[in-house]
């Protein structure tokens, strides 16, 4: 055997050989402009959080009389908290006190809960269509489209195994992404592993609480899916204002380059779980070569998923 | 620290087409190898400072090939845009028919496994070498191979099967 796979081996470099790598000058050119890009992104980063928390200090020294909220004003975010990590500056809160979670009624339909948008129950579907899925901004596109594969939809929770047994039907997909300021053609900002996922009826409200329940119970683990010893540590942090009732969860592990050595910043990953009746839908956002999940974004795409998915239901 | 271009491209000039077959064969896809491979050059170059004088670079850039095969294959799908150097890719001849069937079964073989035959088959290694660069015990690598070549005859009925003997791997 050893002498034919041997040939078969050889087979498979002459294939390999037909790759044209391209020559190291071109690569190099592109690597150091990459680079570039990547520091004037962090830069412009930097501004906007300065800018923001400038505004913001304002904001809150004004007279309140001065402050009119129109009507259908989103509920603010949490503010993001300084820290001495970079990549957790633009995080949103990773200070806030622990979470005692209000979970409406019972899925399906039957629940219009706090914060939900909708008011009609929705019906609960059988299969999921492509339109069941947002459609990215163009600010944020890369000009990669979607990709529906067969993925995990949540990181592993010290081996927590959430609602599979309920769940009727299921689709996946990866969506890269990048933030709205930075320009086209520039280094993606993160990636979603994105799910829709329909539960048996009444179902889905138990996979939540069994979500929140698992995030709970798994406060720091070796980081899923790594092959070194780096822990992960997880929380819920407060969250309202997403379909019937959200949950949504923080991992945050010591970042690492590619040769496992430690870059000095905090990784934050942000999970959101939604539920709409019984459907829910997870943002799993897995960030860029280190980069760190920003709230903002997050909420936002979480909003885009909830009004898809009512739009879906009708 | 400063880069010196000329070494890096020396270096790359000798090492990229053993990394092309050594990425071909672990990560199974043609087009997601190249682009992987770049990915791990990129990353090289960015490093070359510190990088040129490390003992073995071209062991540290199977490292890197192997990690992003393995942990962060979802990037690279979006490097294809941003690192097709050249534009759209060749027009190559169709791979030949042995390939394939091996790429296919490979497919099917962990990664890990993949990578210790990949060492073994194409840089003619020894266990003890496989199992230095890996940082595994080299009864893990004897293993491995093993375990890899039962699972490839398996899935290539035509190959004929020999007895696997530790003397055979090490």
């Amino acid at each position: 055997m050893s002498r034919e796979l041997s040939e078969l081996y050889r087979s498979l470099a002459a294939d390999a050989d037909a790759a044209d790598l391209g020559v190291p000058e071109v690569l190099r050119h592109h690597t150091d402009r990459r680079a570039r890009f990547r520091a004037a992104g962090g830069t412009l980063a930097v501004a906007l959080v300065v800018v923001g928390a400038v505004i913001g200090a304002q904001v809150v020294t004004r007279p309140p009389t001065s402050v009119a909220v129109p009507a259908g004003t989103p509920t603010p975010t949490p503010t993001p908290t300084p820290s001495a990590s970079p990549s957790a500056s633009v995080t949103g809160a990773p200070s806030s006190p622990p979470v005692s979670p209000t979970t409406p009624g019972r899925s399906p339909g039957t629940s219009t809960a706090p914060g939900g948008t909708g008011t009609q129950p929705p019906r609960t579907p059988t299969s999921i269509p492509d339109r069941a899925f947002f459609a990215v901004p163009s600010a944020n596109q890369t000009g990669t489209a979607p990709q529906f594969r067969d993925e995990a939809v949540l990181p592993g929770l010290c081996g927590a195994d959430i609602g599979s047994e309920a769940v009727v039907d299921r689709r996946t997909r990866l969506l890269i992404y990048k933030l709205p300021q930075t320009p086209k053609g520039y280094v993606p900002d993160g990636t979603y592993t994105h799910s829709i996922t329909i539960y048996r009826a009444g179902r889905a409200d138990d996979v939540l609480d069994e979500l929140r329940q698992a995030v709970r119970d798994c406060p720091e683990q070796k980081l899923p899916g790594g092959d070194t010893a780096v822990r992960s540590r997880q929380r819920l942090l407060p969250d309202s204002g997403f379909g019937d009732e959200s949950v949504l969860f923080e991992m945050r592990s010591a970042g690492q380059d590619v040769n496992g050595d430690p870059t000095g910043v905090q990784d934050v990953r942000l999970v959101r779980a939604i539920r709409v009746g019984d459907v829910v839908t997870i943002l799993w956002e897995q960030g860029w070569e280190g980069t760190s999940s920003q709230r903002a974004q997050v909420d936002a795409d979480g909003r885009r998923a909830v009004t898809a998915i009512r739009r879906w239901l009708g | 620290m400063v880069r010196d271009a000329q070494s890096f491209d020396d270096f790359y000039r000798s090492t990229a087409r053993r990394m092309m077959r050594y990425g071909y064969a672990v990560i199974g896809d043609h087009t997601e190898a190249q682009d992987l491979v770049q990915e791990a050059y990129a990353r090289a170059w960015r490093q070359w400072g510190r990088l040129s004088s490390h003992p073995a670079p071209e062991a540290w850039l199977r490292l890197v090939v192997s990690r992003l095969a393995t942990d962060r294959w979802r990037r690279l799908r979006s490097l294809r845009g941003a690192l097709r150097l050249a534009g759209p890719p060749p027009t190559v001849s169709p791979p030949n028919e042995d390939s394939v069937l091996l790429v296919q079964a490979l497919r099917q073989v962990p990664a890990t496994h993949r990578r210790a035959l990949a060492l073994h088959y194409l840089f003619d290694m020894p266990v003890e070498e496989i199992a230095h660069e890996i940082d595994v015990p080299v009864g893990t690598v004897k293993s491995w191979l093993s375990r890899g070549r039962a699972r490839l005859a398996a899935l290539l009925p035509d190959l004929a099967v020999v007895e696997l003997e530790a003397t055979d791997v090490a």
